[in-house]
């Protein structure tokens, strides 16, 4: 079981709290009806799957309800960072890599 | 098997801990963004602290479970008051007050081992919500909002039709705790 | 006292005797003994048999690596768990074991048959047997597999413990008690860190408890010992023992399995068997020591043949003597010391052979003064001994090869082909391993958990490493949650250094393709069969173990892993490290499914929901049905009838007067805001903008794709206030598909959502006589013309405040009532008084399904799956087009959705009334050859219904264009046609609903 930093909550909690929410930064187009068939599949269907970091959403469903933006490493399953949502998708580069968490 | 919960004696007495089923509540769940002063204001309660904070004043409990998002609990003869000291603020702040006094059962888990007992059907950390916090999480599969009054008390609300599983499991440990040697 | 019970030795309370049973013989033992130290001290070696050849087998080893000495354990009716191992079951009074893979008996077998065939049974024999002819599989193979495989006899009776499960959060926890975990445990306790300190014998101690000789800052090694355990519990150390860590997952959770019970004459009340603990910690100290290798030679598996660590653990733990003329085999100094211990306890030790030419002077001097005759250089080959090794026969070895065998009687065989560290939970986190050549074994590398694995676990041997490196270590975890840690270095006296060399099968002047040297002895693996695998193909460590199974099974290769590399390496002609090792899984020691499901069993198992008038319904004979994490009433059968008779008699009585049916699960939302109005747009099919405040209308919510994916009726209770209704099983999914799209595409709408579902009771009242039961009980004026079809309105029923809606889902007059949860069972009741001079019938779910299907109206999940648009179920009408978008509209203009031939949402009529199977496939022509083109299925089907006919819904291709058509359901014993016809049976121009205008005086009768 992870364990999950809440950018709403500022707390490391147990991911029974949470649920997945699927790949990040994929909005929903401003008008769906004047897209093409091709540009609306790629929106509905297509993901990146990525195998190393990965930008995805988590919602802090039994705690502030929020949904939130990760960043988490699909090979180590370890977090690099989590953030709010509509904030900008962070540079991988700049990521540091992951603390180790601190005492009780 | 909804009779449990609507017993008044204890529900489960230890030496560890006493589960009994608390007197009703009036509760409101509170949404708004923005200015939180003319709420603060009109309610008599301080809206702004961190996420799972709470403030009280008079009868009434206020909880933040979320950015947007409170918890209020009082009497149910207050909770008309509230309602009306809110509803004039809503054209200049609109914000939601929903009823949800029918909603939950809060049942009260007191005793030295209170905290420990927790831990059966809890993953978060007991011990590090503080005293006078509370916490929206997961107790054995059902979401509850988990009050600590201190540390050898607390108090947990879960919607009516989880009650009996929550219950069941806190009788069930309570006993378990009793029968620890050490 | 028994033969080989040694006065004045070992831990075992003596004063307190224990008898128990194995294999139906009483057997005696003292408190603190294991069911083989008791069996070993009335010098019983044979514990059990092989797996595959059925070799009589002894205790090879001490612990939990154990892979020979498997026995049942039995305490009465459902307390029987088979493949415990002898070596961990602590005894007590009453306990009953048995021996296992025997029959008839331990000592007579018929399977050791097998061990004559051995050269039959080599490795890869199943994959190569098994192949062909393909007709033997199920009359001879599958049987002949069945029966030979798995270990041990499953239990058959309900397991009558309970099992409990916590979470535990701590700073620091410790695996392994013994000499590194005790002082590591010291280190970081002292800077009051919170500490947890576990083992998974019955007492700490590990090694000090086999070590009585050492002395630690000048006090014998248990006095120490006691001491330390006493300042731990001061300062606050959690210790536990009888706990296992089974498992080191993600972010430093282990998962911890406590066995309570098993060692308890009388089982205490509220007590579970075991428990599980998931342990957060902030740092992990891996301290699980260090595991003995066997040496690999021809004979190696007999009964009294045991690794010379566990030889000495027997004697100076539980005061047990293995053998009074023991031979000590080994290529490790460690088993020198076994070998002095044993021959200062009285045995006459008949030779330590060693492999090596080169000993330490030190032990060789130790071994002259007690007398023991020494032959380094030498090998061991064979030995004898039925039940029982009787003599072993040793080599000189030469640097030209293997010279004449000696034989040499004796009773034990102790040996020693090094140790290997344990990696097991260090492994379970990814951990990298380095291979040492020095020591022929891996080493810890780098971890990606905040973890540090101290003392034998990284190859450090000796008491005083172990201490000093357990403090260090836990000083570098105290230093990483930001504290210093403490502790003085150790002064070890009489400390047990040494070192040693790794073999691989030892040298031999026999035949090595008919020699029976074990690697694995619990799938009973030789060196012949990892040979074997290497010539035959695998190239692999993995594919090495699945053709060999080596390393498989209950010990998991804790002995036999790094012998089967040598060897397979060897075979290779490649390094050990290119040929890697393989995967350490979870559980390190075999876990009970009890431990796993904790206290989720029986009624416990998964939560129940029951609304508030569910104990009513159980009052009245309901039968329930699950739904999601409901639990509904389905039907209320009387006396003697069956479940169509009850729901007929329920749709009729409906249809007739009033049914009433608890509706509570229902999802509700409230959706409250001054956008409250556009966020319904925006969310569901329908356009809102023109609901009036006190209306209701039918909603039908979409995915992105355009499938229906739930639906409900919506009142608009204010105008910046909706009060939504979804599917029962739907609520939470919905509530958080809102969500997202309120927090994450349109945070600017003013519109907040709050879960009501169980802030109502909900009871539906549905017939003719519906209005006539409710009118005396509100203010509303139910008229046609006051409070229409589709109306909604706060007001009080029975005196309680309530939202009353105007809504169908029968066809027939329908109010629900919704009024605070925890007066709902009293609205009932009031309700189910006022309505008998009406002859109220209570009905559940299964006629609720049956009215509003002969009605056409679909059951989300059940008349669609997922793919189903609002058009293909008839329902294009709620569809607003108009509006410029809303979840799905792009969706429902894809060319799929819009092509022609699409499944739709049809009612079906079978011509001889036979009741079509819901999910039976559909076809157009019966007569086309198999396999034949399905064009839909049946998704809903009743004959219990009102219209006297067997009704069905289905989906069939192109469906609504083929009204009046046959389509043919092939069924096992026969073909049903039906005819296409429109969805709604009953009261299409829905007549039914509209309230009668009162009767004017004139026409009173």
């Amino acid at each position: 079981m992870l364990l999950i930093h809440c950018p709403y909550c500022d707390e490391t909690l147990p991911e029974v709290e949470f649920a997945y929410a699927g790949e990040a930064h994929i909005a929903r187009p401003e008008n769906p009806s004047e897209m093409s068939d091709e540009d609306w599949q790629e929106f509905l269907f297509m993901r990146t799957n990525t195998k190393g970091p990965y930008y995805e959403r988590w919602r802090h469903l039994h705690g502030c309800g929020r949904f939130f933006n990760a960043v988490r490493d699909t090979v180590s399953d370890k977090f690099l960072t989590t953030y709010q949502a509509g904030a900008p998708r962070p540079d991988l580069d700049t990521l540091l890599p992951p603390q180790a968490e601190g005492g009780k | 098997m909804n009779a449990p919960i609507l017993a008044e004696v204890p529900l489960a007495h230890s030496a560890a801990a006493t589960i009994r089923r608390a007197a009703p509540r009036a509760r409101a769940s509170l949404r708004l963004r923005g200015d939180l002063a003319p709420f603060e204001a009109a309610l008599g309660l301080t809206l702004s602290g961190r996420l799972g904070s709470r403030a009280d004043a008079g009868p009434r409990e206020g909880l933040r479970l979320g950015p947007d998002e409170w918890m209020l609990h009082t009497t149910p003869d207050d909770l008309a008051t509230v309602t009306s000291a809110l509803a004039p603020l809503y054209a200049d702040h609109p914000h939601s007050l929903v009823d949800v006094s029918g909603r939950e059962v809060t049942v009260v888990i007191e005793g030295p081992r209170a905290a420990e007992l927790l831990t059966i059907g809890c993953a978060r950390d007991i011990d590090a919500i503080p005293d006078g916090a509370a916490r929206r999480t997961v107790f054995d599969g059902a979401a509850v909002i988990l009050w600590r009054d201190s540390a050898t008390r607390f108090r947990i609300d879960v919607w009516n039709s989880f009650a009996p599983h929550l219950l069941d499991l806190l009788v069930i440990g309570t006993r378990e705790l009793a029968a620890e040697t050490s | 006292m028994s033969f080989y019970r040694v006065p004045g030795k070992g831990r075992v309370d003596l004063s307190r005797p224990v008898t128990f049973t194995f294999d139906g013989k009483t057997c005696a033992g003292g408190r603190g003994d294991t069911v083989a130290s008791a069996l070993l001290a009335q010098g019983t070696h044979l514990m059990g048999r092989s797996f595959k050849y059925h070799r009589p087998r002894g205790a090879v080893a001490a612990g939990s690596e154990e892979p020979n000495a498997l026995i049942g354990t039995r305490r009465g009716p459902g307390r029987f768990e088979p493949n415990t191992r002898a070596t961990v079951q602590e005894i007590y009074e009453g306990l009953q074991t048995r021996s296992q893979n025997t029959c008839p008996s331990l000592k007579f077998d018929v399977g050791a048959v097998n061990d004559a065939a051995y050269m039959l049974f080599s490795a890869g024999f199943y994959y190569k047997t098994f192949m062909w002819p393909r007709s033997f599989w199920d009359k001879v193979y599958e049987p002949f597999v069945r029966a030979a495989a798995g270990l041990g006899v499953c239990p058959s009776e309900e397991d009558p413990d309970h099992y409990a499960s916590r979470n535990l959060h701590c700073d620091v926890l410790v695996v392994g008690a013994g000499p590194t975990g005790i002082a590591a445990a010291r280190a970081a306790s002292a800077d009051g860190l919170c500490v947890v300190l576990v083992d998974e014998h019955s007492e700490a101690g590990g090694t000090l408890l086999s070590e009585p000789q050492a002395v630690i800052d000048g006090v014998p090694a248990w006095d120490w010992l006691a001491r330390e355990l006493a300042a731990l519990k001061d300062t606050g150390v959690k210790v536990m023992t009888r706990t296992t860590a089974i498992a080191y997952y993600h972010q430093n959770m282990v998962g911890l399995c406590e066995k309570l019970t098993d060692h308890l004459a009388q089982l205490p009340d509220d007590t579970p068997r075991e428990r599980l603990w998931r342990v957060r910690a902030g740092q992990v100290v891996l301290a699980q020591g260090a595991l003995e290798k066997p040496l690999v030679f021809h004979g190696n598996d007999r009964p009294g043949i045991m690794l010379a660590g566990s030889a000495q653990t027997y004697l100076n733990r539980y005061g047990v003597l293995v053998g009074r003329r023991p031979v000590v085999v080994t290529s490790h100094d460690s088993a020198w010391f076994a070998a002095f211990d044993l021959a200062d306890a009285g045995a006459q030790v008949q030779a330590i052979v060693d492999l090596r030419a080169d000993v330490p002077e030190a032990l060789m001097q130790q071994a002259r003064a007690r007398g023991i005759p020494l032959k380094l250089s030498h090998t061991a080959t064979a030995t004898r001994g039925r039940l029982r090794v009787k003599s072993i026969r040793v080599n000189p070895v030469t640097g030209t090869g293997v010279g004449s065998p000696e034989v040499i009687a004796c009773d034990a065989v102790l040996m020693s082909g090094g140790w290997t560290p344990s990696l097991h939970l260090f492994s379970h986190t990814r951990g990298k391993l380095a291979w040492d050549d020095d020591r022929t074994t891996f080493l810890p590398g780098e971890t990606p958990e905040a973890c540090v694995i101290a003392g034998a676990s990284r190859g450090l041997w000796g008491i005083k490493a172990a201490l000093n490196d357990g403090a260090a270590k836990a000083r570098e975890a105290a230093a990483a949650l930001g504290r210093a840690g403490s502790a003085p270095p150790y002064a070890v006296a009489q400390d047990r250094t040494g070192s040693g060399v790794s073999a691989r099968e030892l040298p031999t002047d026999l035949s090595p393709g008919r020699a029976k040297a074990f690697v694995d002895f619990q799938n009973d693996v030789t060196a012949k069969d990892l040979r074997l695998a290497v010539r035959e193909g695998m190239r692999s460590i993995e594919h090495v173990k699945r053709y060999t199974t080596n390393g498989m099974a209950t010990d998991q290769g804790k002995m036999s892993n790094i012998n089967g590399l040598n060897i397979a390496a060897d075979a290779l002609g490649r390094k050990q490290p290119q040929v890697g090792l393989t995967t350490f899984r979870p559980p390190y020691t075999p876990t009970t499914f009890g431990a796993f499901a904790g206290y989720h069993r029986g009624a416990h198992f998964e939560v129940t929901r029951k609304t508030r008038i569910d104990a009513w319904a159980e009052s009245h004979g309901a039968v329930f049905e699950p739904v999601g994490q409901w639990r509904r009433a389905r039907y209320f059968p009387q006396t003697g009838e069956t479940m169509d008779d009850a729901v007929r008699r329920e749709c009729a009585a409906t249809r007739a007067g009033v049914g009433i049916f608890d509706a509570s699960t229902l999802g509700k939302i409230e959706v409250v805001g001054p956008d409250a109005v556009e966020f319904m747009n925006r969310m569901y099919t329908n356009p809102w903008n023109r609901l009036g405040v006190g209306r209701c209308r039918y909603g039908l919510l979409l995915g992105e794709d355009g499938y229906i994916r739930d639906d409900g009726v919506i009142g608009r209770m204010g105008q910046d206030r909706f009060h939504v209704t979804t599917t029962t099983g739907g609520a939470a999914h919905v509530l958080n598909m809102m969500e997202d799209y309120l927090q994450t595409e349109w945070p600017d709408l003013n519109v907040w959502l709050t879960s009501t579902t169980e802030q109502w009771s909900t009871i539906a009242l549905n017939g003719p006589d519906a209005a006539k039961l409710l009118q005396p009980l509100t203010d509303v004026t139910l008229t046609e013309d006051a409070f229409p079809h589709m109306s909604c309105t706060t007001c009080t029923v029975a005196g309680m405040p309530a939202r009353l809606f105007r809504v169908s889902f029968t066809g027939e007059i329908g109010f629900e009532i919704n009024v605070p949860a925890p007066m709902g069972r009293a609205l009932w009741d009031t309700l189910w008084r006022a309505g008998q001079p009406l002859g109220i019938t209570a009905y559940g779910t299964e006629t609720m399904h049956v009215l509003r299907a002969e009605k056409g109206y679909i059951i989300v999940g059940q008349d669609t799956d997922g793919t189903v648009t609002p058009h293909d179920a008839g329902m294009g009408w709620a569809v607003g087009a108009q509006k410029p978008d809303f979840v799905g509209k792009r969706g429902l203009a894809r060319p799929d959705l819009v092509a022609e031939g699409r499944k739709q949402l049809v009612g079906l009529l079978t011509d001889d009334g036979s009741k079509l199977e819901e999910g039976a496939q559909i076809v157009f022509d019966p007569a086309q050859a198999i396999p034949m083109t399905m064009v839909g299925h049946v998704t809903s089907s009743y004959d219990t219904g009102t219209t006297g006919a067997s009704i069905a819904l289905a989906l069939v291709a192109g469906g609504h264009a083929r009204l009046g058509e046959t389509v043919h359901i092939p069924m096992p014993d026969r073909t049903i046609a039906a005819r296409i016809v429109p969805t709604v049976f009953v009261d299409p121009d829905n007549a039914r609903i509209r309230i009668p205008a009162p009767e004017t005086e004139g026409a009173a009768a």
